[in-house]
């Protein structure tokens, strides 16, 4: 245990993380962008201002905890700082981030498959998604397309790259369940 | 993504046109310089039907079928795509402030990267690329689904027929062997049913009468039934000899041409396809074909044969009977397929589990000095374990399936044979039917429900699986050779003079790596690029080599275009060391005497001495003829450098082009060399890319790449007192060395 501890405090002391929340960023939105104002001591110890007119948002475990970890990049995709739980920061800024991560991980829920067709190594699917009935795509190796994030909770790749979500497989009804069974 | 609905139209952009106008009734009678679609909304991403369109200079936007927004081209610059993990969205500043015109999902990527990049050369120069849309609107005109990225066939609409008469087109020349197997097959079919008939010349006319006195008739019979089945053995063997022959010809002819035509692509069109992809094609395909032509061919039509040679002999001997035998075929071949889907079903899930089970244990062994490392065998072994016993259960149950349901339909499938027996039975009682004519229907029954049963239950899957193989291979084979000599294409002695003229060149359609290159080579200088990763050093020798095609401009050796000269000749005489050096299967001899196979031993040592390579092969057991590559002695990667320049310099090229060619050597070993190749380049034009700026130290002339433009020209002296980009490059590898001395 002793040994874990000194450890910890190693890591720690090579590198320093830096962690954004409400006491030294304040993030806004304006035309669907996001810019980031930060604070941090300078090297004499006063507050130090900075503005980024664009950020960007990458969750480091975007399927296991796509609200913790969130990298927080500039235009250049450097690292400013990482949120480390965004349900820590003021709810005002929790909406607009959210909205920012839902826009770039977009990735529509499927509710029902309707059916699933397979030709010449290729699959075709027609789903009904939350937000759209009757929905069409189209899968290469349809067994490797598949991302189980674990046993239950899988994403579908299409040819195009566009992700499909399944939060839960066992959710689905019988029917749809069957017709993905052997792809999991 | 398709949409809802996909247009069932080549001519998507008279579509959305059609559709923006519907929108904005204004429009009418216009002509649009350029439209694209959306869908989704700009706001947060929800599903929508939208465009935009460039039209007399303004851009108009449509959400959710109604106009959101307009803006005039003069106050947009900048246009850019920006992409996130499952959406696009189309950029640019209006009036200087960062504006979304509108997002779509993955599959508008290359569309709004093309037309960004199209937009700002409009902004630019006036000009807009009428064809603009030709990279990414690439749609079948037939069911309107897009095509697969490098495929010019829609899998939907192909027409089977034509690919099969292709398929016959190979296979022509062998048509006498087909003939033969065909007449054989015929042949063994008329044999196989005179087989019951003469059981039942044997049951009729001899063991029911009783007939001892006709023993040598009865002989006979016999004597006819031995040499049949002989003689439908000896046919079998004829007809698959000609079969194999036949089948393995046209594979031969088939993997050569898909060979060929692989090695006659530019690199871009290879490079669009995965190496295991292209093996996939050569080998697994055709292997799919041969055995269809070999095996399975012969299976459909001899069971074709039987079935209908078996109903005539049937429909002639008694329509009745025959009927109650041959209706329940489609039948029984509906329930046979019902069964054989499912247990497919079952036994790919455990295929499933197997392979899984397969990839634990081999990561396991191959990674095997990690787990021991870290002590992690407890946890490899309950993981084992875990997916062994999933595996074990799996296969109980479907082994359970399989015993109770096997004979299940087994007896179903023979049921009909009873109520046949019923018929035929009261037949015979009633004198209508002989003893031997039940023997030999009876033969026929078993045969057809054997064979044909089976058959028709599976012809479909058979059919769509070999029809796969052979629309992916005519896929590759039906490719356009992009790069190709012209009729007139020149074989010249290549002196050395390079020059580029304005060339613009991007990997697609969407990013141009080049930006107008211009630059003029005289022979014998030694061209020194450098710059940051990615910056085009790589691409730009790529187009010296003619790998890749120039966009726009030219490039020209002794004031020819590359593209009025063979390939031959250019390669022939271009010597090229890359950073990636493989080396082919084969010893080190093989490996240098590679691109001039004639070339004496004497020429073969004295390339490895200035190569720096000739020590260290002399230091092997074998020298020489050390065998290498992939089952032979490892090399390091310093010494398959070495070995490659030495491949590189045999063949005394003009034109010498080293890419990062000396990078895995310590720095002694690398002045070595560099001091050989420095008097060897005296009458030869060098182009180098290196990192390791000492490497340049000999370039008559530095090339500073920078954002696809030509930053800077000069010597090392010159730069470093300009103290620009190559300045900044040179003080920042002094820090690294100084520091590396320092430690």
């Amino acid at each position: 245990m002793a040994e874990t501890q000194t450890q910890v405090s190693a890591l720690d002391a090579v590198v320093k993380i830096r962690y954004l929340d409400d006491t030294n960023a304040v993030f806004s939105e304006q035309d669907g962008f996001l810019s980031l104002k930060t604070t941090q001591p300078n090297e004499e110890g006063a507050d130090e201002e900075q503005t980024y007119e664009r950020v960007f948002l990458h969750s480091a475990f975007p399927f296991d905890m796509p609200y913790s970890y969130i990298s927080v990049l500039d235009k250049d995709q450097k690292e400013i700082g990482m949120i480390r739980e965004l349900s820590a920061l003021s709810e005002a800024t929790q909406k607009i981030l959210r909205g920012e991560l839902g826009r770039k991980y977009y990735a529509p829920r499927i509710k029902k498959i309707l059916s699933v067709k397979e030709r010449y190594g290729f699959s075709y699917w027609r789903v009904d998604l939350e937000n759209a009935s009757d929905f069409s795509f189209t899968v290469q190796d349809t067994y490797r397309s598949m991302l189980k994030v674990d046993h239950e909770h899988v994403f579908i790749v299409d040819v195009d790259g566009n992700r499909f979500e399944i939060p839960s497989v066992e959710a689905l009804d019988r029917a749809s369940y069957k017709k993905i069974e052997l792809y999991l | 993504m398709n949409k809802q609905t996909p247009p069932r139209n080549s001519n998507r952009r008279a579509l959305i046109w059609e559709q923006i106008v519907r929108c904005l009734p204004e429009l009418e009678g216009k002509t649009p310089t350029m439209v694209l679609s959306s869908d989704l909304t700009v706001a947060d991403c929800t599903p929508q039907i939208g465009y935009a369109a460039l039209v007399d200079d303004v851009f108009y936007i449509i959400e959710h079928e109604r106009e959101r927004a307009r803006y005039p081209i003069s106050a947009m610059t900048e246009f850019h795509a920006t992409s996130g993990i499952g959406e696009v969205a189309l950029e640019c500043l209006c009036d200087g402030r960062l504006t979304v015109l509108c997002r779509g999902d993955l599959s508008h990527q290359n569309e709004y990267a093309t037309i960004a990049k199209r937009i700002n050369h409009y902004i630019d120069t006036g000009l807009f690329d009428p064809e603009y849309d030709k990279s990414y609107n690439r749609y079948c005109p037939k069911c309107g689904r897009k095509y697969r990225a490098g495929s010019n066939i829609c899998m939907h609409c192909v027409d089977k027929g034509r690919i099969f008469s292709r398929l016959w087109e190979i296979a022509r020349p062998y048509k006498w062997h087909l003939l033969l197997s065909v007449i054989l097959f015929f042949a063994i079919t008329g044999m196989n049913m005179i087989g019951p008939y003469l059981n039942r010349l044997l049951v009729d006319e001899f063991i029911t009468p009783m007939a001892s006195n006709r023993f040598s008739e009865f002989a006979l019979v016999i004597l006819s039934m031995f040499v049949l089945r002989l003689l439908t053995k000896l046919v079998s063997w004829g007809r698959s000899m000609s079969l194999i022959h036949a089948g393995n010809r046209i594979i031969v002819r088939l993997r050569e041409m898909v060979f060929d035509k692989v090695q006659m692509l530019s690199i871009s069109k290879i490079s669009k396809r995965t190496a295991g992809e292209i093996m996939q094609r050569v080998t697994g395909d055709t292997a799919e074909i041969q055995q269809f032509i070999v095996n399975r061919l012969a299976n459909i039509v001899e069971q074709l044969l039987i079935l209908v040679g078996i109903s005539i002999m049937l429909f002639i001997e008694d329509w009745r009977l025959a009927l109650m035998i041959i209706l329940p075929i489609p039948i029984c071949s509906i329930f046979m397929r019902m069964f054989w889907r499912y247990t497919h079903r079952i036994y790919h899930k455990q295929w499933i589990t197997n392979a899984k089970a397969s990839t634990v244990l081999h990561d396991i062994f191959s990674g095997i000095r990690v787990v021991k490392a870290f002590g992690m065998e407890h946890y490899e072994m309950e993981r084992y374990d875990k997916i062994t016993y999933q595996e074990a259960q799996i296969s109980a149950k479907n082994e359970r399936f399989y015993a109770i349901f096997r004979p299940l339909v087994d007896f179903f499938m023979r049921i009909g044979e009873y109520f046949l027996l019923v018929y035929v039975g009261n037949a015979i009682l009633g004198g209508d039917m002989t003893l031997g004519e039940m023997a030999q229907f009876s033969s026929y029954v078993s045969m057809l429900y054997s064979g044909p049963v089976f058959l028709i239950a599976n012809i479909q899957r058979m059919l769509t699986r070999i029809y796969t193989s052979i629309v992916k291979v005519f896929d590759l084979l039906d490719e356009d050779v992009e790069i190709g000599d012209k009729d007139s294409a020149k074989d010249i002695e290549i002196v050395g003079q390079i020059s580029f003229d304005n060339v613009h060149f991007g990997y697609d359609d969407a990013t141009e790596v080049l930006k107008g290159i211009t630059l003029d080579i005289q022979p014998g200088e030694f061209i020194g690029i450098v710059g940051k990763s990615g910056v085009g050093k790589s691409t730009l020798i790529n187009l010296v080599m003619r790998l890749y095609e120039v966009e726009d401009g030219a490039i020209r050796i002794d004031g020819e275009d590359i593209r009025d000269l063979s390939q031959e000749c250019l390669r022939s005489q271009i010597g090229v060391v890359l950073q990636e050096t493989f080396l082919f299967s084969g010893s080190i001899y093989d490996n240098i005497a590679y691109a001039k196979p004639d070339a004496t031993r004497d020429e073969i040592i004295a390339a490895s001495k200035i190569a720096g390579a000739h020590e260290f092969i002399m230091k092997l057991p074998d020298g020489y003829n050390t065998k290498v590559g992939e089952k032979g002695h490892t090399l390091s990667g310093g010494e398959r450098q070495r070995v490659s320049i030495a491949r590189a310099l045999l063949h005394n090229p003009r034109i010498l082009i080293l890419d990062e060619a000396t990078a895995s050597l310590d720095t002694e070993t690398e002045k070595q060399i560099q001091d050989a190749l420095q008097k060897l380049s005296k009458n030869r034009t060098t182009l180098a890319i290196a990192h390791r700026l000492s490497t340049l130290r000999n370039a008559t002339r530095l090339i500073v790449l920078d954002k696809g433009k030509i930053a800077e020209v000069g010597t090392h002296d010159e730069l470093v007192r300009k103290q620009g980009i190559y300045y900044g490059l040179v003080m920042a590898q002094r820090q690294m060395s100084k520091m590396t001395h320092d430690n």
